[in-house]
């Protein structure tokens, strides 16, 4: 077991320095490697311990490329095709591939050229486009600080604790410069480029004008931010909250859409004034779609754009940028709405030909003399009775009679299976309906007014027209099982497990950083920027606390960074004396050249007998220095008489 | 504000040098930017930042590492014509902290200084051929630094140089060869001494047959009966040009220094005598010729 000492001794060779730099930045790339490029890697590694110090021959390298090749092919294989090239992330990953092959190659003959000096950062680069989250900015800023200790290590040609030093100084020399530009510099930027690769194909199924009922649609449940909204009050504690975006009514089997576009209806002049209202302000970003997303249900028109007869808010351009807007809702699960013969007529329509079994129940359920809120309830009775569960991964649906194969075969779903079935049964039963696509949320997502909607977030619910009014149901909430799909569902059911008062508040306290974090760091962008200017615009005193906050930033680097710069004491006693020997400096009485330690305090002592303390601060030195006393009270009597002398000198 | 003035006129006497690095670096800012642009990724561009700061503050960084040293040139040994020699440099650091990865150059010849601690000296040795004898003044001598992070390169004049004579090459017959040809003036043979290896130079008098029978080849050695207090060259009976008489006598100075022999030397109408007159002065003389 080597001790921190023969640590702190080892020398690298260069291409030890390089090895090093590669296990760093190859550690997140390997999470995304599939397993034949992981294997030909752990090959490679293999090779280079075994030929340590020899090159290898020109034949095994050239073996090393074919089987690189072949591992990419079997990596790629299905993936692999010109036109998918275009797709960014398979292109990324491609490139990830060929270059561990020429890499490796090159790493086996022992020579360093410039491609193998670069490749590291190119490694790094090329890791940013598949990780986003907060463990990869940490593990980001380890990357950059272990480079540049690498870096550094080899051009200063010393210890290892000589270039952690150095590499400390100028790291937090930098870190006010990134402070600075992170918060400062102009964030100017798109999110899907209309030119060059195309982004993954994510299909946002339900909120943007169709809901598709195949396994292809998939939700994206990730925790990106779509919206942040700021409540003026705190959060509604009215339970879930609803935004409204798309309303779908025409069922094409495997998909929803919304009404086409030659059907007119006239927009509406004012929201709905019922209920408790509340005001929020929206920050919206890119959806490159035309939607902007309300809480339901709307009072008021927002500015610049449109609120059409089922309540949905739409804007003339597609998002493309962050959008802001000031919005006020009513927050009740009743629209009420006056609906003619035409519009019954489409939102009572289905496909006789199609969903046997659910429409048998639904004659049932047609034939008992109730009204229809009975039977509204009998409907959800009928799901109720499925067992239904509520999973993210489901099966193979049947296309042609999508109701009957999840209710009553797979069983298996999530909202936008519920909420088709739920539709298309209500309209069997002869109740006008539709689906309402967008986003749920509740409080406990949020902090203080502050509530932040994600990807994951995307829902979709029902509308039944009822009584002279739509009226909002919730089919999800008929599943008898929940399946944990994601980390976050299945940290929620722990949680719910454990209970414990230390635990939740510790969670608390660290979804609260991660918020943070996210918040301030990671979705940091312009409409942040936009939000400091403005808040500084209101509250002057805001810019002497931002200025102070990076004054106090700047002072701390430049602390930690007098520390680092501080020379290294060979022994324990050359510390103690160096606060003397600074003084003694600043009072211009330098050493001169050729002249012992002994010499030079002698020196001092006899222009200045006063300080006694001096002739006490060498003879301490020497028993200690040349006498090998290692007793901690020497130690002390020389830092003491240290002490006394600086004190004496200034 | 004292601090900044120094920083600043040290600044100035630097040069900067666009290394292959700084293009590195300037490719990875834009594909960084790029990236950032594209996809609106704030870890891309928190990376973009630390890289753009990291370049930045290697600037200073690397000013201060060489822009502060204290050079001067110490008395260095003699320097001959077309003969490897070296000059040496005491490089102090007056800083607190120390300084790392240097290098001295003139035209083609470098040395590395890989550390020179807080408040120390380094003595550096820099290797020189001169070309010619003659008066010689070292100059054009620089530092350079690729510290930190190879970036930029940066030189900076050492400010001083250094004047020297260089003397005439030492070249030609050995002084023994002179000494045997001169040997009647130089002494007659008084004592058996010993026996030696016959290198064949010595005369074929002196050589040992007795031990010729037995297979060695040796010669006699005898100590010399009296000694001439001097030798005497003369710079006119040298065969050669004036160059290969200089370098000639150059060599028989240096082998009767390193022999302790006392000689005289008439060059001209000038006579040297030695000890009386130093042998640099000799040697300064004949550089200068």
């Amino acid at each position: 077991m080597l001790s921190l000492a023969s640590w702190q001794n080892i020398r690298f060779t260069p291409l030890g320095f390089l090895d090093i730099s590669y296990v760093i930045v190859l550690i997140p790339l390997m999470l995304i490697l599939k397993v034949p490029m992981l294997i030909f890697s752990f090959v490679v590694i293999g090779m280079i311990i075994a030929h340590k110090g020899k090159p290898a021959h020109n034949l095994l390298i050239f073996f090393v490329f074919i089987i690189g090749i072949f591992a990419l092919f079997l990596s790629l294989y299905g993936a692999f095709s010109f036109k998918g090239l275009s797709r960014l992330k398979l292109f990324l990953e491609l490139l990830v591939y060929i270059l561990i092959i020429v890499v490796s190659m090159q790493r086996l003959t022992r020579e360093i050229n410039f491609y193998l000096l670069i490749s590291p950062m190119l490694f790094l680069a090329l890791s940013l486009f598949f990780f986003h989250g907060m463990v990869m900015l940490v593990y980001v800023i380890f990357e950059i600080y272990i480079l540049l200790w690498i870096v550094l290590s080899h051009r200063m040609a010393t210890d290892l604790v000589d270039s952690f030093r150095a590499t400390m100084v100028m790291f937090l020399y930098s870190l006010p410069w990134v402070i600075m530009l992170f918060i400062f510099f102009p964030r100017i930027s798109f999110e899907h480029p209309s030119y060059g690769f195309r982004g993954e194909v994510v299909r946002h199924t339900g909120h943007d004008g169709t809901m598709f009922l195949d396994n292809t649609s998939l939700l994206v449940p990730s925790d990106r931010i779509v919206m942040e909204i700021g409540f003026d009050k705190e959060v509604p504690s009215i339970g879930t909250l609803y935004f409204r975006g798309s309303t779908l009514y025409i069922d094409k089997k495997d998909h929803w859409e919304a009404f086409p576009s030659y059907i007119k209806r006239e927009d509406r002049v004012f929201g709905l004034l019922r209920g408790e209202r509340t005001n929020y302000k929206v920050t919206l970003y890119p959806t490159n779609k035309k939607w902007i997303y309300l809480l339901d249900m709307p009072s008021l028109i927002v500015k610049d754009s449109r609120l059409d007869a089922d309540l949905i808010s739409t804007v003339d351009k597609s998002i493309d940028e962050p959008i802001h807007y000031e919005a006020s809702s009513s927050l009740s699960p009743i629209f009420p709405d006056k609906i003619d013969k035409n519009m019954r007529r489409l939102s009572t329509a289905y496909n006789k030909k199609s969903n046997p079994k659910a429409y048998k129940e639904a004659f049932r359920i047609k034939s008992l003399d109730i009204d229809d809120e009975q039977k509204a309830k009998e409907i959800i009775k009928l799901f109720q009775a499925q067992s239904l569960t509520y999973s993210l991964k489901i099966g193979k649906l049947d296309m042609n009679n999508t109701t009957d194969s999840f209710l009553f075969d797979q069983k298996y779903g999530y909202c936008v299976h519920f909420a088709s079935s739920f539709v298309t049964i209500a309209r069997m039963v002869g109740i006008p309906s539709r689906i309402v696509t967008g986003y749920k949320s509740d409080k406990s997502n949020s902090l203080n007014n502050y509530l932040p909607i994600r990807e994951r977030d995307a829902h979709a619910w029902s509308e039944l027209y009822i009584d002279g009014a739509w009226r909002r149901y919730e089919a999800t909430s008929t599943a008898s099982n929940i399946e944990a799909q994601t980390p976050q569902e299945k940290n929620t059911e722990n949680e719910q497990e454990e209970k414990s008062k230390l635990t939740e508040s510790i969670n608390l306290y660290l979804m609260y950083v991660k918020y943070k974090v996210e918040t301030w760091i990671l979705y940091y962008s312009n409409i942040r920027q936009l939000q400091l200017i403005k808040y500084a615009k209101a509250n002057p005193e805001f810019i002497l606390y931002l200025v102070l906050s990076l004054l106090s930033v700047l002072i701390s680097s430049l602390i930690v960074i007098s520390y680092f710069r501080r020379p290294r004491c060979s022994h324990p006693a050359i510390c103690a004396i160096r606060p003397l020997i600074t003084s003694l400096k600043k009072s211009n009485y330098i050493r001169q050249k050729d002249e012992t330690l002994h010499q030079y305090l002698y020196r001092y002592a006899k222009e200045y007998p006063d300080n006694i303390a001096i002739i006490e601060v060498d003879r301490y030195y020497q028993q200690i220095f040349y006498g090998e006393d290692s007793s901690k009270e020497s130690m002390k009597l020389l830092q003491q008489s240290v002490s006394e002398s600086v004190k004496k000198l200034s | 504000m004292k601090l900044l003035l120094t920083f600043v006129q040290t600044y100035r006497q630097i040069y900067q040098h666009a290394t292959l690095f700084s293009a590195v670096v300037v490719g990875l800012l834009f594909g960084l930017f790029l990236e950032a642009y594209m996809h609106d990724f704030n870890l891309v561009y928190i990376t973009l930042f630390f890289v753009f700061s990291l370049a930045f503050s290697a600037g200073p960084i690397g000013i201060v590492n060489i822009g502060y040293i204290k050079t001067q040139y110490l008395k260095s040994g003699r320097l001959f014509a077309n003969t490897d020699g070296h000059l040496s440099l005491e490089l102090y650091n007056p800083r607190a902290s120390s300084l790392w990865a240097l290098s001295l150059h003139h035209k083609e010849e470098s040395v590395d200084i890989p550390h020179i601690k807080s408040d120390s000296s380094n003595i550096v040795q820099l290797p020189i051929t001169p070309t010619k004898r003659g008066e010689f003044i070292h100059d054009e001598c620089y530092l350079q630094s690729l510290y930190p992070i190879s970036t930029a390169r940066l030189t900076i004049p050492i400010g001083v140089s250094y004047t020297a004579i260089i003397y005439p090459q030492p070249k030609g017959k050995s002084l023994e060869s002179f000494i045997h040809q001169e040997e009647t003036h130089y002494g007659e043979e008084r004592e058996f001494d010993g026996l030696q290896e016959y290198d064949g130079s010595q005369k074929l008098s002196h050589i040992h047959w007795a031990s010729v029978a037995k297979g060695d080849m040796s010669v006699k050695v005898f100590t010399k009966e009296r000694e001439i207090p001097k030798l005497f060259f003369y710079f006119d009976k040298i065969a050669g040009d004036t160059e290969e008489k200089l370098s000639q006598l150059s060599l028989w100075v240096l082998e009767c220094e390193k022999r302790n022999l006392p000689f005289s030397i008439k060059i001209s109408d000038k006579i040297f005598n030695s000890p009386k007159e130093e042998i640099d002065v000799i040697l300064s003389f004949l550089a200068k010729y």
